[in-house]
């Protein structure tokens, strides 16, 4: 409402501001002729003031003069008066009045959002949370108090889950590590900054996210998180043995109803299957075979690797359950710098999850964390 | 509410100009004092309605009011003041929104300051700019409108592009624009002169002051651009030839000519044709430079976003306002007649081949800039037309214009005499060669072309002065006279004396760099030594160090001359968070008019940092140059001469000083 009141003034103001020179009847009338020859009267007044500093001498002034002269005489005789305000300014005055106001308003109406209330980042930060505050705002006015206020280890506590919940893996990974930094390590901050670890480098636990993970371990044994993930991390490094006795661990200590246990599940299927392979072909390096990569010539290290993962390659396409052989073949080919390859891993490998799956979603993760996109997706 | 406000004022706006478009035209043809005088109340409304839009973006960009789509897509709620505020025209609907600012702001002061004008061609001219507002306003409500609007509001920005993110950007663009769109009042008079049918010199002498602001603030500018160039890219070049730059040159060479048609048209109206195109071509410039620049032909730093839909766009209102003008022009162009007649050794002839030379330099850029777009888009093949283009053909045009230079103001109007002035400039010429002489004698083995160039400075430099010395009476009259004289020379003597002076002091700079610069790119560790020019750099090593909204390292250096450190210099490479974007930040130490620029390269393996250090000798020359150039600009509009035709209010004055003699 507030806005189309000061909408009305603006546009009353507007027309009338262009009504005032329609209005005016015209007190002196405009002769064109009369500023022509205020400026060669001016160009007269020059041509004398430059003989007066001698540089130009008597004949070249004269025929200066003679020639300003004559435009002045030529300016004098063409002699037009406009007139005053007539019949034509009442007409131009309806147009105004009309024209103005109903465009503007139109025109407005057709492209602009005129109940839409401006929204400063201030205001919005500092409005009192209720039922309908977006999550985003909440995130917002927290990380407003923290940037003013770094030192509030509770505030990183409350915060790092939230990012960690809303796949901003980069920001948790720096919340927890202030949570860690100022109230101390607890199994809880180390499991999570595990997990924003994990999440960060697209679904690997790495050696940082296993320090976080044995951290949280030891500090609180059996803790059902960082048990399961430094089981997944076993079955990632290849050792499905040690792999398969850690998940059947956390099965054995966790109830059967657990949330987890379908995950624990699926990875002990996969590990069984790759423990049954195992008998053809080893699935990862050994600890001779990284020892002889040691010593080789960059080039047989190349070929060796290669030869490892195009194993691995061929025994997916025998056994395409497996989605942790499916992640290490992806992000081989990439490490071996050829995209293209891992490209159609990761399309072979999305064929065998369903939507929405854990797989599918982990697989998704990586192809993100690579820059790659599935070709083909149903 | 003040971002619908902002966006109803502006809709509004284009109502106004409209109306102003319109009923102006009508009031010429049948003589209404009404609405002829409608015209300048329109444009002052309209003004202040595009203002009122504009701050209403501005207040958007201080507050982070993110559900303003705009905004969103190019601000940040960290980033520092300054560049909330400039970040306002650093982006594609923005810098229009300021276009059509600057032109109102121009049709306002044309309703201001036009008080000696007649009312007809007031009006006239207005509507023109009327025309050229409509349109520019029809281009941003439809094609880039920076008040979209989105809900819910994102809760962060995207951020400018932080090349952007710099003092130069709080002022480039608007010089830039003060030129580019000045010329658009000097179209104008064009057009309404066409229409009108008089075309005098009383009506160059009209348009003259608008040719100088517009030139003034282009030549500050482009001057501005550059050095921003300079040392944001950490090149270390000052001028590339690029299509962007030559867009805003063009214009800047096309109004050189024009203020010195102008001129000629004044004084013996003569030239008009040639006025009245360079008026129509120098806007045509503009345009064309704002097409290039805004349609995304081009990519660069200024091609904020593309889309083909604004490019047909503009390209429309290209054609129409130069065809257009183009039609008028050959329709009238039988009416033109021809006015004084002048020998060709005469001030008219040094200036029209000043014309000559500058349209054919314009016309040099232009074919450089457009071939290589005509080609891809005719052949597919991508060719790029460089510097080496530019130097072969534009080079070689300005030494015989340069030389001319100083010749002009000491010709005398109708019938010269080339041997006296020649004479009167015996002394400049003999300073510029024993310039040459030193050159050669002191930087040892330093190219003659180097040398023969910094003769053409100083000759550009004491011609000029050259040229006070003569006004004054030098020779003549004895030295108090001659003060008493050069205190009374018009102010117009000074500007011209100052620009062709700036313009030797800029030639100089240009020289002396290309000729005499050093360039090194060397690895360095902690501790590391590098000679460049007269100067030892000692490399202090990399610390980190954390900006509002980036990181850097920043990599400090030790200067010093015979063993004695008198300075440090620091650059940086910078990471800007918000779109994980680095940039090199180039340390540059002025000494004396030289700088050494230090430009920061990569890390290498064993710890070392790619360093590029430059010696450029006088460099500060080149934009000194440009300075003087518009400091002669402004004191030439403050020249009394460039305000009369005012009847009533010089009927006065006249009054007055009768009563006092």
């Amino acid at each position: 409402m507030m806005f189309w009141v000061l909408a009305a003034v603006l546009t009353v103001a507007a027309t009338i501001s262009l009504l005032v020179p329609l209005a005016r009847t015209v007190s002196r009338q405009d002769n064109a002729t009369e500023h022509d020859a205020e400026v060669y009267y001016d160009q007269l007044r020059e041509i004398d003031r430059d003989i007066e500093a001698g540089l130009i001498a008597g004949e070249e002034a004269e025929y200066a003069r003679a020639e300003v002269g004559r435009r002045l005489l030529k300016a004098t005789n063409a002699n037009a008066k406009s007139r005053p305000g007539s019949s034509l300014s009442s007409a131009a005055r309806y147009v105004v009045i009309v024209f103005l106001p109903v465009m503007a308003v139109i025109g407005y109406l057709a492209i602009g959002k005129p109940g839409m209330p401006a929204q400063p980042l201030a205001a919005r930060i500092q409005a009192p949370a209720n039922d309908e505050t977006d999550i985003r705002t909440l995130i917002a006015q927290a990380e407003s108090h923290l940037a003013s206020n770094p030192g509030d280890g509770w505030g990183w506590d409350v915060l790092a889950p939230i990012y960690l919940n809303l796949g901003r893996a980069g920001d948790a990974e720096t919340a927890y590590r202030n949570a860690i930094r100022l109230l101390g390590s607890s199994a809880s901050r180390q499991a999570g900054l595990g997990r924003a670890l994990f999440a960060e480098s697209g679904g690997i636990v790495t050696a940082e996210a296993q320090a976080a993970f044995q951290a949280a371990e030891d500090l609180e044994p059996g803790n059902p998180l960082s048990s399961f993930f430094l089981a997944l991390g076993l079955a990632q490094e290849g050792n499905y043995a040690g792999a398969k006795a850690a998940f059947e661990k956390l099965a054995a200590n966790s109830p059967p109803d657990a949330p987890w246990m379908p995950q624990v599940q699926a990875h002990l299927k996969g590990i069984n299957a790759n423990l049954a392979a195992a008998g053809e072909a080893a699935p990862g390096p050994d600890e001779e075979d990284v020892a002889a990569a040691m010593e080789m010539s960059p080039e047989d290290r190349m070929a060796m690797i290669g030869g490892m993962v195009d194993g691995l390659d061929a025994r997916l396409r025998d056994n395409p359950d497996d989605l942790d052989g499916w992640l290490r073949l992806v992000r081989s080919y990439m490490v071996l710098g050829e995209p293209e390859k891992a490209g159609d891993a990761l399309d072979r490998a999305l064929l065998n999850f369903e939507d929405g799956s854990a797989g599918r979603l982990a697989l998704t993760k990586a192809a993100e964390q690579f820059g790659l996109t599935p070709q083909r997706v149903e | 509410m003040i971002v619908e406000l902002g966006h109803y004022a502006l809709v509004m706006a284009l109502a106004v100009a409209l109306i102003q478009s319109v009923l102006p035209v009508i009031g010429s043809i049948r003589q209404d004092a009404g609405l002829m005088a409608l015209a300048p109340a329109a444009a002052v409304t309209s003004f202040f309605l595009v203002l009122l839009a504009f701050i209403a973006l501005t207040v958007s960009y201080v507050t982070s009011d993110f559900s303003v789509q705009n905004v969103w897509e190019n601000s940040h709620s960290l980033k520092p003041m300054i560049y909330k505020i400039s970040g306002v025209w650093g982006n594609h609907e923005g810098s229009m929104l300021l276009w059509i600012l600057i032109l109102v702001f121009f049709s306002a002061l044309v309703a201001f300051f036009g008080g000696n004008l007649p009312a007809a061609l007031k009006a006239n001219a207005l509507a023109v700019q009327a025309w050229i507002t409509a349109a520019f306003l029809f281009f941003v409500l439809l094609t880039s409108n920076p008040f979209q609007r989105l809900n819910p509001a994102p809760i962060e920005g995207r951020d400018l592009n932080p090349i952007l993110q710099d003092v130069g950007l709080a002022i480039h663009p608007p010089l830039l624009y003060l030129g580019y769109v000045g010329f658009s009042i000097c179209f104008s008079f064009a057009i309404a002169a066409l229409i009108d049918g008089r075309i005098d010199a009383a009506w160059a002498r009209w348009v003259r002051p608008w040719t100088l602001a517009a030139w003034t603030a282009l030549t500050a500018g482009i001057a501005m651009g550059s050095y921003w160039a300079y040392y944001e890219l950490g090149w270390g070049g000052w001028w590339f030839w690029d299509p962007v730059e030559n867009a805003s040159f063009m214009p800047w060479l096309a109004g050189t000519a024009l203020l010195h048609s102008a001129l000629v048209m004044e004084k013996r109206e003569a030239l008009k044709i040639w006025t009245v195109l360079l008026a129509i071509i120098t806007f045509s410039l503009s345009l064309l430079g704002t097409f290039l620049v805004r349609s995304g032909v081009l990519t660069s730093v200024h091609a904020f976003a593309t889309d083909p839909t604004r490019g047909v766009f503009i390209l429309g209102i290209l054609v129409v306002f130069i065809g257009g003008a183009f039609s008028l022009f050959a329709l009238r162009a039988q009416s033109l007649k021809q006015g004084g007649l002048f020998a060709p050794i005469s001030r008219e002839g040094a200036l029209v081949l000043n014309n000559l030379f500058l349209t054919t330099a314009t016309l040099t850029v232009l074919v450089g800039t457009l071939y290589p777009l005509v080609l891809e888009a005719v052949t597919g093949s991508k060719i790029s037309v460089g510097p080496p283009f530019f130097n072969l053909t534009f080079g070689p045009l300005m030494v015989p214009l340069l030389l001319a230079v100083p010749f002009g103001p000491l010709l005398a109007w109708k019938r010269g005499d080339l041997l006296a002035v020649s004479q009167r400039l015996y002394a400049a010429a003999g300073v510029s060669l024993l310039t040459a002489l030193a050159v050669v004698y002191f930087a040892t083995g330093a190219p003659v072309l180097a040398a023969l160039g910094i003769a053409m400075g100083v000759w550009l430099i004491c011609g000029s002065l050259t040229d006070l010395a003569y006004r004054a009476g030098a020779g003549r009259v004895d030295l108090q006279v001659m003060w008493q004289r050069f205190k009374g020379l018009p102010r117009s003597a000074f500007g011209t004396a100052l620009a062709h002076l700036g313009l030797g002091v800029s030639v100089i700079g240009i020289v002396a760099v290309t000729a005499f610069s050093t360039e090194l790119v060397t690895t360095m560790k902690q501790g590391g030594q590098t000679v460049s020019g007269p100067y030892t750099l000692v490399f202090e090593g990399l610390r980190p160090n954390t900006g509002p909204n980036y990181t850097e390292l920043q990599g400090r250096f030790a200067v010093s001359r015979d063993g004695e450190q008198f300075a440090t210099v620091t650059s940086a490479k910078r990471i800007y968070t918000a779109r994980r974007m680095p940039t090199t930040e180039a340390g540059i130490l002025t000494i004396g008019p030289s700088q050494l620029y230090v430009s920061l390269g990569d890390e290498t393996p064993d710890g070392g940092t790619v360093v590029r250090v430059w010696w450029k000798p006088w460099v500060t020359f080149i934009w000194i140059g440009t300075i003087i150039m518009s400091v002669g600009g402004i004191v030439s509009l403050f020249d009394r001469r460039l305000r009369v035709g005012a009847p009533a209010a010089s009927r006065k004055r006249a009054a007055a000083a009768e009563q006092a003699i």
